[in-house]
């Protein structure tokens, strides 16, 4: 971080600091959170690799998440979480910051909010970003995947940088507004995911993450509607001399999703419509320069039979080019060397959610795949070997405190 | 003939606030039986709806003259913390949850304390400073007050 930053940064954090005069509440260890959850989950497809090897059976999805927090004073926020993450061949369970911040509240009043959050900071993008790794924080044991893809996560994960954020409480109900600049915390799953392969060279990202999300809800919450976008470049520096590698590329990538969710009593409704709209530029013969529009929505109910078992049915679609939704394009443009069906994914998922108390929850789910565009290339690297109808069975217990 | 229709009308009229008043208790469990309490020492006022629930969404973290607030909750299963955020919050027990996961798990926020029932919750609000948290009725203990919800 420049010195200037710096600067700003600790004259923030000090006027957050400044001592509350009255009645400050208690001894610090008061004021510090611990919380933490861990899930295994048992997964089994009847074709393709997902999340291990799991036309046999894998065990290979695990997540486990450390965190504390601190309310130094009523205005400062310090919070950091530590994760480990284990998902078939895509990530192999290496401790990792999920973030680390200062949450900074600038204004504070029954009418409004204004604040600021520095440090690494998770991106506020769609309904189930935020805590996707967070079993209990989501329906179903994998996300919807046409719009939180699990081979390409961490370029929209979290930015390391800077995040201004603002609420308005009113009888009109709570709208919420946050932007964010910062450098995405990208890997090689990226390379796989946007150039179907891992070439010798290094991804990096050429430009800062842009993010902004908007939301409204009601005055209790039960419709919600938002609107979140996030914005980068991610550049490719090839390994002088390396035979197998591509030329200096970029790729630029829009990432935006218009979510809406309704909460009754007993059932819950979600669906969100994502686009992608992505650049490849300057690879070379291997990797042509085009564009395409990645696209996905999905739709979803839950509905709770007791506060401790809730049912889930959801419908969703993806597109790797929403202008070629057959892939018959993307079969001909690869020479037939990439099947049609990895250009789609129609996934219809059926699952049962039981919380046993508020620490265990166990759930099973099951998923009939029509198309292959949701697999990792990084998990199945020929795609001619992808079968384009495939079932998903997978079993999770989880844990929390 | 005119005399029965007579009859029947004024037997409506009768009975239906009878009924009316039957399905309110009916469908309002305890309506009315929830108070929010706090320490006595804290200087907060009345309550809006709108600032009870974002004391105990844990968005705002002080009283308008600055006064930090500490939240106690009871169990997610207990009746008396359905009733509260149904009546006096206007929340499902489940979307305070999902709140205050989305805020423990991003970094962005904290959760409220829990105590194991409204024993606990009583004796708790009344010996800490800045505490909130809410009772089935007034509670008889030294050290608590009531904060009026308008």
């Amino acid at each position: 971080m420049r010195s200037p930053q710096a600067l700003i940064v600790a004259a923030l954090l000090l006027a957050a600091a400044r001592p509350v005069p009255a009645a400050d509440t208690g001894d610090w260890w008061d004021r510090l959170q611990v919380h933490g959850f861990a899930s295994q989950a048992l997964v089994h497809t009847s074709e393709n690799r997902w999340f291990g090897d799991s036309p046999e059976v894998s065990y290979e999805f695990t997540e486990i998440g450390l965190n504390a927090s601190w309310r130094v004073t009523p205005r400062l926020l310090l919070a950091g979480q530590v994760l480990v993450r284990r998902a078939g061949d895509m990530y192999d369970g290496t401790p990792a910051l999920d973030y680390g911040l200062a949450d900074i509240t600038l204004i504070s009043s029954p009418a409004k909010r204004l604040g600021l959050r520095l440090g690494r900071v998770k991106n506020q993008l769609g309904l189930y970003n935020e805590t996707r790794d967070v079993p209990f924080t989501h329906p179903g044991i994998f996300l919807p995947q046409v719009v939180y893809f699990d081979r390409v996560r961490n370029l929209i994960l979290s930015s390391d940088g800077a995040v201004v954020y603002g609420d308005l409480y009113s009888d009109a109900g709570n709208l919420s507004l946050t932007v964010g600049n910062g450098r995405s915390v990208i890997d090689e799953n990226v390379e796989w995911a946007y150039l179907n392969n891992d070439f010798d060279g290094d991804v990096t990202p050429d430009t800062n993450t842009w993010l902004a999300s908007l939301w409204y809800t009601t005055r209790n919450e039960r419709l919600k509607l938002g609107l979140s976008w996030a914005s980068v470049r991610i550049g490719f520096e090839p390994d002088a001399g390396s035979p197998f590698t591509v030329g200096p590329g970029t790729t630029d990538l829009d990432y935006g999703v218009a979510s809406f969710q309704y909460n009754a009593a007993d059932w819950t409704l979600s669906a969100e419509y994502a686009r992608e709209p992505l650049k490849w530029r300057g690879y070379g013969p291997p990797i042509p320069d085009r564009d395409a529009t990645g696209e996905g929505w999905y739709l979803q109910g839950t509905y709770r039979i007791r506060p401790d078992i809730g049912l889930m049915l959801r419908y969703e679609e993806g597109f790797a080019n929403a202008d070629d939704r057959s892939g018959r394009e993307l079969e001909a443009l690869s020479g037939g060397l990439i099947p049609r069906y990895a250009g789609f994914s129609k996934i219809l998922t059926a699952g049962l959610r039981w919380d046993i108390n508020p620490h265990w929850m166990v759930r099973v789910e099951y998923a009939y795949n029509d198309g292959t565009f949701i697999l990792s290339a990084r998990e199945n690297p020929d795609l001619r070997d992808q079968k384009r109808y495939w079932n998903l069975f997978s079993a999770q217990v989880a844990f929390r405190f | 003939m005119h005399a029965r229709s007579a009859l029947t009308i004024t037997s409506t009229q009768l009975s239906l606030p009878i009924v009316l008043a039957f399905w309110l208790i009916l469908i309002c469990p305890g309506a009315g039986a929830q108070e929010v309490i706090a320490n006595d020492d804290l200087q907060c006022g009345a309550l809006t709806q709108n600032q009870a629930r974002l004391f105990f969404t844990m968005r705002l973290q002080a009283c308008p003259d600055g006064d930090p607030v500490k939240v106690f909750v009871l169990p997610d299963d207990n009746s008396l913390h359905a009733d509260f955020s149904k009546v006096v919050l206007g929340l499902f027990p489940y979307q305070l949850r999902q709140v205050w996961d989305r805020q423990v798990y991003s970094g962005t926020g904290q959760a409220p304390t829990t105590v194991r029932d409204e024993q606990e919750m009583i004796e708790r609000v009344a010996t800490t400073p800045g505490a909130i948290g809410y009772a089935r009725s007034r509670p008889r203990r030294s050290g608590i007050k009531l904060l009026e919800v308008r």
